[in-house]
Order: C-alpha cells, then sequence, then structure tokens
C-alpha cells in the first residue's frame, strides 16, 4: 500500500490540504473541550450556589476563545460539507475532459498510482464524441419537445381547474377537491401498471409522444398550489371585474395569472425538469430511438473504448466520454438553476417531489 | 448590585451605504442604585431598549462601560452577567410547561453551581408563589392568560435570582386592566425580592407609578433623571414637561418682558432675573387657580365635573395645544355664561422655556428643585 | 344561490382534469387492484382472452420469491440507513448555516446543487468515483496501481482501497455506495426545509435562552429540536415515503442490473420489483400489481404511524 501514499503533485496538494482542514478541527474540539473544562473547574472553586461569584476576567478571555472556536468549528465544517457536494460535479467535469489512457491511467499514465486532478491534455473532443455516440441531439430535441408541450397543456388544464376550485361555485366542489388531494397519497407506481396498459394495448400509443405527454398532464399537486394562491387574491377584484362585464376567462388571463406569476413560474419549471429526469414511463412506453428520453438514452448508451484496429474493446467503458455525456446532460439544469433559483426553490420548499 | 453605565453608546450602522448611521444610544452616564426601581422612559426609537438589551448583553456597546457592581461586564456574554430578562412578549417556550420554563435556567447551572432536582423544585415553587402562579405549573403558555404568561415570565427570570432583573416593555401586551393590576405586581415582586430592576416602557403613567427613579430618553439622548415626582415637577426641558403628566401639560407661546410673563396680552407672573425674550410657557393643569379677576383669560369651551375635580376645557390663540385642561377643585363654582374665563397661576406649575433651545429657564421660586420638593 | 350556467363552466373547466385523472388515476387504482387478485394474470393473456380464475395467489408468490424479500430487504435497510442519517446531517447543516452571515448564500445555493441535477445521471458520476480504473484491474493485486478516487482519497488516512462497486464487491460496500449516494442526494431538500423553519423560529427564544446561560447543546436539543418539530416530521415523512420508492438512484449507480456485474440484483428495491415485472421478456403484470398493492400498504402503514408518532412528538 505503501505506494499509494507517496501521490502525485497536483492530487497530493488537495488531499494535503483536506488532511489539514481534518486536523484543524480535530485540534479545534480538543482545544475547546479543554477550555469548557477548565471553565467548569473555576466555577467548581468559586461557586456558592448561585452565578455570580465568578472571576469574571478569565471568563471573559475563554468566552472570546470559544467564540471564535465555535464560529472556526461552523465555518469548517460548512465548507467540508461544501466541497463533498461540490465534488462529485469537479470528477465528473474533468473526467470528462481526460484522455481515456489518463482517466484508466493506462498506456502513458501505467506508471502513475493516483488519478490526476486535472487533465494533462484537454480533450475537447470527448463531447463530440459523447453527441455523436448517445445520440444526444435527438434526445434533446425529443426531451425538449416533449417537456414543452406538456408543460404548456399541463399548466392550461392546471390554470383552469384552480380558478375552477378557487372562484367558482358548483355542487360538489369540496368533494371532488378532496378525492382528488385523496390520490397524492398513493404511490405512482401503482398506477404504471395499468398505465402502461392502457397506452400500449387500449389506446394504441407505444413508441409515440402522446404517451410520453398525456397520462403525467394532471398534477394535484401543482392544482393545489396554484388554488391557495388563486384563494388569497382578494373577491372583490372578480365582483368589480364582473361588473364591468369582464368574462371569467378574461379576468382569469387579465387579473389572476398575472398576480400568481410567481406560481406559475415555479411550477413551470418544476415540470419541466421532472420532464427531464424522468426515467421509469418513458423506458416503459416509448424507448424506441425516434422517441428516446435523455435519461434513458444516457443510461443505454454503450460508451465503448476502441483499439487502434477500430475494432472496440468489449471489457471497457469508455468513461470520459460517458461523463461528457453526463455533463452535457446537467448543463441545461444548471443553466436553469443559476437564472431561476429564487423560483425553484420556493416551489420546491412548497413541494418535496424530485423528478 | 448598583449597575453603572459610563458613556455608554451605541450606533447602529446604516442599512443602505449611503445612508446614514443611527445613533440609537448617545453617552449614557448613569448609576443605578442598588436595589432599586428604575424606568426608561420615552417615546418609540428613543433607545431606551437597546440600552436594557446593552444591560442585558444581547447587544454590545459601540463605547462606553457597563459595570456591575465593580465588575466591568462591557464584553461579558449576557450568560455570566448574572440577568434575569423579561421579554415584551415573553418568549415562553411553547413547548414546555410553565414549570419546565421556569426550571429552564436552573437547569443549566454547571459545576459548584449545579442544584440537586429538590433545590431545584423548591427554588421553582417558592418563586413561583411569590408571583402567584403556583397552581399553574403544569399549563403550557398557551393556555394561559396574558397576565398569566408575563408572570410565569417574571418567574423564569427570577428563578435563578439574577443581580439585575431587566423588563421590556413589561405590561404593553396587557389589557387596560390587568395593567393596572400587574404594575403594582411588580412593584410588590421587586420590593420583596430587593433586587435591582430596570424596565422600559413608553407609558409615562406606567413608569411614574412603580419606578423608584425615572430616565426620560429622547433620540438616543438622556433628557432626565430623577424621582418620578421630582421630574414631574421639575422638567428639565420642554419635551420632559410635555412627556410626563396626564392630562398633559398646556403649552403657551409667551413673552417676557422687563421681569414679567406675558401670554398674548396678558401679564399673568412676575418672572425675576429673566431676560426678555419670547418663549415658551407650560402650566400644568393643576396649575391653574379659577380666579374671576386671574390674569390669563381664555375662551370657555366646556366643563367637567370629575367628582373631586373639576376639568374646565377652554381656548386660546397663545395656546399650542388645540384645548388648554385646566383642573380645579370641585368647590369652585363656575360661571359658564360667561364666554371667556379667567385663571391665576400658581408659579411652581408654571415652566417656561427657551424658544430655540426649549430648555428651562428658572426664575424666581422654581429655581431650584428642592425648594419645589418641599 | 348557485346558479346553472356558472355550474356548467365550471365542469367545462375541470373537465380535463377529470377525464385525465379517472382514465389515469382512478380506473389504475380499481384494475391493478383487480389484477392483483386474479390468479396469474398477464395483459398478454388478458388480450388473447385468457380468464383468470380470482384469489390471492399472486401475492403468495411475490412473497414466495426471494428476489422480493431482497428487494424488501434493500428497500427497507436504505431507508431506515439513510433517513435518519440525511435528517441528522440536513438538521446540522441547516442549523450551522442559520448561525453565519458571510457566505451565507453561496452556500445556500451550493448545498441546493444536488436536488437540480438528473439522479441517473449523477448516479453514473458516483459510480465513476467509487469504481477501480486502470489496467491493474484482474491481476494479482489488483489495487496496487489503480484504486479509483474515492479509494485514493480513503488511502491517505490508511484504510485500505474496497471494491466498491466493480464485479466481486460485497453487499456491504454496495450500499455505502447506495447510502452516500442517496443521502447526497436527499439533503438539498431536507436543508431548504429545515433552513426555512429554523428562520422562522422567533429569535427571542434565543435570546431568553442565551440570557439564561443556556449552552449550546442544550439550546439544540431543548429549543431548536422541538421548535422545528414540524418540519422534522414533515422532512422525515417525506423521507420515508422517497426511500420506499428509491429506485432510480440504484439504476444511476449500477444500471438496469440493480447490482454489479456477476450478481445482479443483490440491490434490487421494492420499485424495482415492480418494473422488472414490467419490463422483463414475458411481463407479469399480476405479480407487479400485487407487488404494487404491498408497496402500498407500506407507505401507507409507516406514513400513519409517522404521522401517531409526529402527533404525540411535534409540540403545536
Amino acid at each position: 500500500m505503501t505506494n499509494l501514499l507517496s501521490l502525485s503533485s497536483a492530487g497530493a496538494g488537495w488531499l494535503l490540504a483536506l488532511m489539514i482542514v481534518c486536523i484543524l478541527a480535530e485540534v479545534g474540539v480538543i482545544v475547546w473541550l479543554i477550555l469548557r473544562q477548565r471553565e467548569e473547574a473555576r466555577a467548581k472553586t468559586s461557586g456558592n450556589g448561585v452565578m455570580h461569584e465568578r472571576n469574571i476576567e478569565n471568563v471573559k478571555k475563554t468566552q472570546k476563545v470559544v467564540k471564535f472556536l465555535v464560529k472556526v468549528l461552523i465555518y469548517l465544517f460548512l465548507v467540508a460539507v461544501a466541497v463533498s457536494v461540490l465534488f462529485p460535479f469537479y470528477w465528473m467535469i474533468i473526467s470528462s475532459l481526460k484522455s481515456y489512457n489518463e482517466y484508466a491511467l493506462e498506456g502513458e499514465f501505467a506508471s502513475r498510482v493516483t488519478p490526476t486532478f486535472f487533465p494533462h491534455k484537454v480533450m475537447w473532443s470527448n463531447y463530440a464524441e459523447a453527441f455523436k455516440t448517445a445520440n444526444l441531439g435527438t434526445l434533446f430535441l425529443n426531451t425538449v419537445f416533449v417537456g414543452i408541450v406538456s408543460t404548456i397543456l399541463s399548466l392550461v388544464i392546471t390554470v383552469l381547474a384552480a380558478f375552477a376550485f378557487a372562484r367558482l361555485e358548483f355542487r360538489g366542489k369540496n368533494a371532488l377537491f378532496a378525492a382528488l388531494l385523496a390520490t397524492m397519497m398513493i404511490p405512482g407506481e401503482l398506477f404504471t401498471i395499468t398505465n402502461y396498459g392502457t397506452v400500449t394495448n387500449i389506446l394504441n400509443w407505444g413508441n409515440t409522444y402522446t404517451a410520453l405527454i398525456v397520462p403525467f398532464l394532471v398534477s394535484v399537486f401543482y392544482i393545489y398550489l396554484l388554488r391557495q394562491n388563486f384563494m388569497q387574491i382578494p373577491n372583490e377584484l372578480y365582483y368589480a371585474a364582473k361588473v364591468d362585464g369582464t368574462s371569467d376567462l378574461k379576468y382569469l388571463w387579465k387579473v389572476m395569472v398575472p398576480l400568481a406569476l410567481p406560481t406559475i413560474i415555479s411550477i413551470t419549471i418544476l415540470k419541466m425538469m421532472g420532464s427531464w429526469n424522468s426515467y421509469i414511463w418513458p423506458r416503459l412506453v416509448a424507448n424506441d430511438e425516434l422517441h428516446q428520453l435523455i435519461t434513458n438514452g444516457l443510461r443505454d448508451t454503450d460508451f465503448a473504448v476502441y483499439l487502434a484496429d477500430g475494432s472496440r474493446d468489449a471489457d471497457k467503458i469508455n468513461y470520459p466520454v460517458q461523463m461528457a455525456a453526463v455533463t452535457l446532460v446537467s448543463i441545461p439544469l444548471f443553466l436553469v438553476f443559476i437564472f431561476l433559483r429564487k423560483y425553484i426553490m420556493k416551489g420546491v420548499s412548497r413541494s418535496g417531489l424530485k423528478g | 448590585m448598583k449597575v453603572v453605565l459610563q458613556e455608554l453608546t451605541k450606533i447602529f450602522p446604516s442599512r443602505t451605504k449611503k445612508g446614514q448611521e443611527v445613533v440609537a444610544v448617545n453617552k449614557f452616564d448613569f448609576e443605578i442604585p442598588d436595589g432599586k426601581l428604575v424606568g426608561l422612559l420615552g417615546p418609540s426609537g428613543c433607545g431606551k431598549s437597546t440600552t436594557l438589551y446593552m444591560i442585558c448583553g444581547l447587544q454590545k456597546p459601540s463605547s462606553g462601560k457597563i459595570f456591575f457592581g465593580e465588575d466591568d461586564v462591557t464584553s461579558l456574554a449576557p450568560e455570566y452577567r448574572g440577568v434575569g430578562l423579561v421579554f415584551q412578549n415573553y418568549a415562553l417556550y411553547p413547548h414546555m410547561t410553565v414549570k419546565q420554563n421556569i426550571l429552564f435556567p436552573l437547569q443549566n447551572f454547571k459545576g459548584a453551581d449545579r442544584l440537586s432536582k429538590s433545590e431545584m423544585l423548591e427554588r421553582a415553587y417558592n418563586v413561583a408563589k411569590l408571583v402567584q402562579i403556583d397552581e399553574l405549573m403544569d399549563r403550557k403558555p398557551n393556555e394561559l392568560s396574558g397576565g398569566q404568561q408575563q408572570r410565569v415570565a417574571i418567574a423564569r427570570a427570577l428563578v435563578k435570582m439574577p443581580r439585575v432583573l431587566l423588563l421590556d416593555e413589561p405590561l404593553s401586551n396587557l389589557d387596560a386592566r390587568l395593567r393596572l393590576q400587574t404594575r403594582e405586581e411588580i412593584k410588590r415582586i421587586q420590593r420583596e425580592t430587593g433586587i435591582t430592576t430596570v424596565f422600559v416602557t413608553h407609558d409615562q403613567e406606567e413608569a411614574m407609578s412603580i419606578s423608584d427613579i425615572i430616565v426620560v430618553m429622547k433620540l438616543g439622548i438622556v433628557q432626565q433623571i430623577g424621582k418620578p415626582q421630582s421630574v414631574y415637577d421639575d422638567p428639565v426641558n420642554l419635551f420632559v414637561a410635555k412627556f410626563l403628566g396626564t392630562p398633559p401639560i398646556n403649552v403657551f407661546q409667551g413673552t417676557v418682558k422687563g421681569g414679567r410673563l406675558y401670554i398674548g396680552e396678558d401679564n399673568v407672573l412676575a418672572t425675576p432675573d429673566v431676560e426678555d425674550q419670547e418663549v415658551f410657557v407650560g402650566i400644568r393643569p393643576e396649575g391653574f387657580i379659577y380666579d374671576k379677576n386671574g390674569p390669563l383669560h381664555c375662551n370657555l369651551r366646556n366643563v367637567e365635573v370629575m367628582g373631586r375635580d373639576v376639568s374646565i376645557v377652554s381656548t386660546s390663540d397663545a395656546s399650542l395645544n388645540p384645548t388648554i385642561r385646566s383642573i380645579v377643585d370641585a368647590d369652585n363654582k363656575i360661571d359658564t355664561e360667561n364666554q371667556t374665563v379667567s385663571f391665576s397661576l400658581k408659579p411652581h406649575k408654571v415652566f417656561i422655556f427657551n424658544k430655540e433651545t426649549e430648555e428651562r429657564i428658572r426664575f424666581g421660586n422654581t429655581a431650584s428643585p428642592a425648594e419645589v420638593k418641599e | 344561490m348557485v346558479d346553472s350556467k356558472k355550474q356548467w363552466k365550471a365542469w367545462l373547466y375541470l373537465s380535463p382534469v377529470i377525464i385525465l385523472t379517472l382514465v389515469f388515476t382512478v380506473w389504475p387504482i380499481i384494475n391493478t387492484v383487480r389484477i392483483a387478485f386474479l390468479n396469474d394474470y398477464t395483459l398478454m393473456g388478458d388480450a388473447g382472452g385468457m380468464t383468470f380464475s380470482v384469489g390471492v395467489k399472486n401475492f403468495q408468490k411475490v412473497i414466495q420469491y426471494p428476489d422480493f424479500l431482497i428487494c424488501l430487504k434493500n428497500t427497507i435497510l436504505l431507508t431506515v440507513i439513510t433517513v435518519p442519517i440525511s435528517t441528522f446531517l440536513a438538521l446540522l447543516i441547516a442549523v450551522c448555516l442559520n448561525s453565519i452571515k458571510v457566505l451565507n448564500k453561496l452556500l445556500q445555493t451550493i448545498y441546493f446543487l444536488p436536488y437540480v441535477t438528473n439522479t441517473i445521471a449523477i448516479g453514473m458520476v458516483f459510480a465513476t468515483m467509487f469504481s477501480m480504473v486502470g489496467s491493474g484491474f484482474g491481476g494479482a493485486d489488483p489495487y496496487i496501481s489503480t484504486a479509483g478516487i474515492i479509494n485514493n482519497i480513503l488511502g491517505v488516512f490508511g484504510i485500505e482501497p474496497v471494491n466498491w462497486v466493480n464485479a466481486g464487491s460485497t453487499y456491504w460496500a454496495n450500499m455505502f455506495v447506495m447510502i452516500v449516494y442517496i443521502v447526497w442526494n436527499a439533503l438539498p431538500f431536507k436543508i431548504l426545509i429545515l433552513l426555512g423553519g429554523l428562520q422562522s423560529v422567533n429569535k427571542q427564544y434565543y435570546e431568553a435562552a442565551k440570557v439564561d446561560g443556556t449552552s449550546r447543546v442544550r439550546t439544540f436539543f431543548r429549543i431548536t429540536v422541538p421548535m422545528l418539530s414540524p418540519m422534522l416530521a414533515y422532512v422525515i415523512i417525506t423521507g420515508f415515503i422517497g426511500g420506499f420508492k428509491e429506485y432510480s438512484s440504484v439504476v444511476g449507480v449500477f444500471g438496469e442490473g440493480m447490482g454489479p456485474a456477476g450478481t445482479e440484483g443483490t440491490l434490487n428495491t421494492m420499485v424495482g420489483f415492480i418494473n422488472t415485472n414490467l419490463m422483463g421478456k414475458k411481463p407479469r403484470e399480476g405479480i407487479a400489481s400485487a407487488g404494487a398493492l404491498i408497496l402500498f400498504v407500506i407507505i401507507f402503514a409507516v406514513t400513519m404511524l409517522n404521522m401517531y408518532v409526529s402527533k404525540k412528538r411535534v409540540h403545536y
């Protein structure tokens, strides 16, 4: 194992930093504990049952040190967590830029014992290869198409339903709403089985976009969310519009939708992200080349390594190219996140549904 | 335990980059004698709560020092100061019973301070008895009335036998009837425990009625410190005079000419040794004497008989208040037929203030506070 | 007064929802229950005009499958291990995050990043981080020249390299990777919710505790945790539901084989069981339905239990 410890320069820097952080944290904890003990010991010598009789000067000194140490510990911990969170992304990106030999420590890299932390030669060509191998172009287009169409249709349905539940009076309203909410408790897997049959055998939608879009247009949760938002809009606005002779739909479009826009944006983003990340259903009903969605395509693609003579090496997976594909799939999500962070976090904090 | 504040100052940085910083408390010098009940009084934003939080340690002074007895506690964290704090909205832990709430501070004691379970319970029950909530020990805060919650909060602050007890607007969340009752209660508890107590209020009546000493503040600056009655009887400036007293003091435009004070055309009082100048004149409602031949003439509006006293409501062009309220003995027969009403004045109930600085200008027999106080 | 024109309009607006819900939600519930209780039901057979007797044979079969027991065990293990770990970590992170000002927003954003990822795609990244690479693999001492980045990092602390995910890896090594990945993935949502909860706690409780000299640890357990109990309950309940539906994270790391090469299926989950029976060459809808119903009952029971416990524990 000794040669594992003799690290390469780039890697050594990283790991050393990690070690120092950990040791610092440890020392911090120990010092803190000692200080606490000292403090208690002092209290023992001077206490009389009430906390008045302390040596104030000493308390003041330790109090400052303890406060500082706690701050340091908190930051160390938070930064360590941040590093752990970011590390997979970092590894994904640098792996995607390595040559296969560098990644696998073969060929000219065979003498190394640890992976490099930055590619010796940046292989942008991996991205081109990933794009080609995984057929990402088609997958992107398919996914974006399905995402956009289902989001638009879903929004229309959700807005209309939320409006009906929030503003209109009709018999059985509360019962219907309660029944819809109750369906939220049932895990989706229960529906998948029958829906699979319905879509492929009865409706004959196998391998169509329709099969990918229609079954998931209704989201009770989004209806619920939007209805709550609509109900906060004062009734008087509605009556005022009625007096002015505004039609329901016009009122909905001109008043309610703009006022509930933040919620609608949240719903839109979450729905789009859902399409981007969906896996099981598309895998079942539309997994042919023409309709395949991005996640399925990514998982199914065989990222092969090719030998010098052009034949494929059966035992090996071309991880750099695979990572390039993964990076390409992740980038749109990150872009959306960077620009629309507020809406996503707001929407998620009220939902808790992933994918 | 006496508490000494030395040039205590708190400056809040401005919220925006270009905005001005806010001086919440400006060079507060004060020595709170041991075992007294002190009321910090002023309108909102005057720095009274900030002062309280600095004494308690939750806010750090920008400059200046705080001593508890001989100990400099300026940079000491609140937990080592041995203070009890009662929050405006009580901050009772909603998930704990009254007993658990009161026991909570005791359970924090460490080392030799640590108490046995029975000692803790004994202390908790003693303090609960003191504030008369020993019947409610197993209830949760949301099952209590506002007044009861207030008592629990005081009990929680008292149970660790603090060196100083601090109360932040202790009565503001109570209805009027409870407020009267509770302020007597606070006074009683403070007397019985003898703990140096500082409380903050914007209600002058509250401060006057229970404090041993009041501190009147305005915009971070201490205006006057003294016994409630002496501050009332001898305000140092117009702000203090206006802030204390119900009904409030009547303020007039006035002129001093040749050692006489004029309100409008009326030559009302001798003001020896005062230079000729424009002044504000403050007259306490009880400073008026109903006198047909009196020098001050006002337009009679209304007479309210309130049992022992009669309140005469009148107006005058010189008055800065919309109406003048004067309280005279009910033995006076007020002639309501007449359009005007005339008063003579009790000189020690009349204060004059510099028109620019609004500082008090002393004259004649009100020159020294000692005389006023009898 | 409800006028009939409005009624008509309301139903019109709701018609897409009602129709779609009837077809894709209500009917599946009925149908899934139906086929779960039809012995040896398959969709192919049904379409071919076969008739099935009513009975509980599907359930018997499910329970007798060794595969199913593996799935059940994996699902339960993953859930009961990851939910407490991720909840506790998230609580710790949220509390620390709430106590700092500098870098607060940046760290908050970083911590949320795993939420906006594709579970399958990042699962593949985790697989590469844990997997062994290079030509030395398969040799006499496969670890000498190649160990994979996680093993390299562990090596710094003197920990022997472990075969985490490759052929020949042990069950617990695989589980460890899954636990790390699931916790990593579950943190953002929990941090977000708990941080929101912390920010809504009245600061005066902490000031009161501070004046009373309450230690940090005691403040955490006696004030923060009780005050956060509604959010904690929410996070734990949703965590349990999510845990029992775990599937795509395993697919991400191990592929649809649901296990390392050579020992496929050892990491299969309940949802995986349903999907395998649905996607196989000979789909067995009856078995899948029975499995789905069992999953539903388990989730329902655990949720009810959680709600019962939290009602006793949650203050307010």
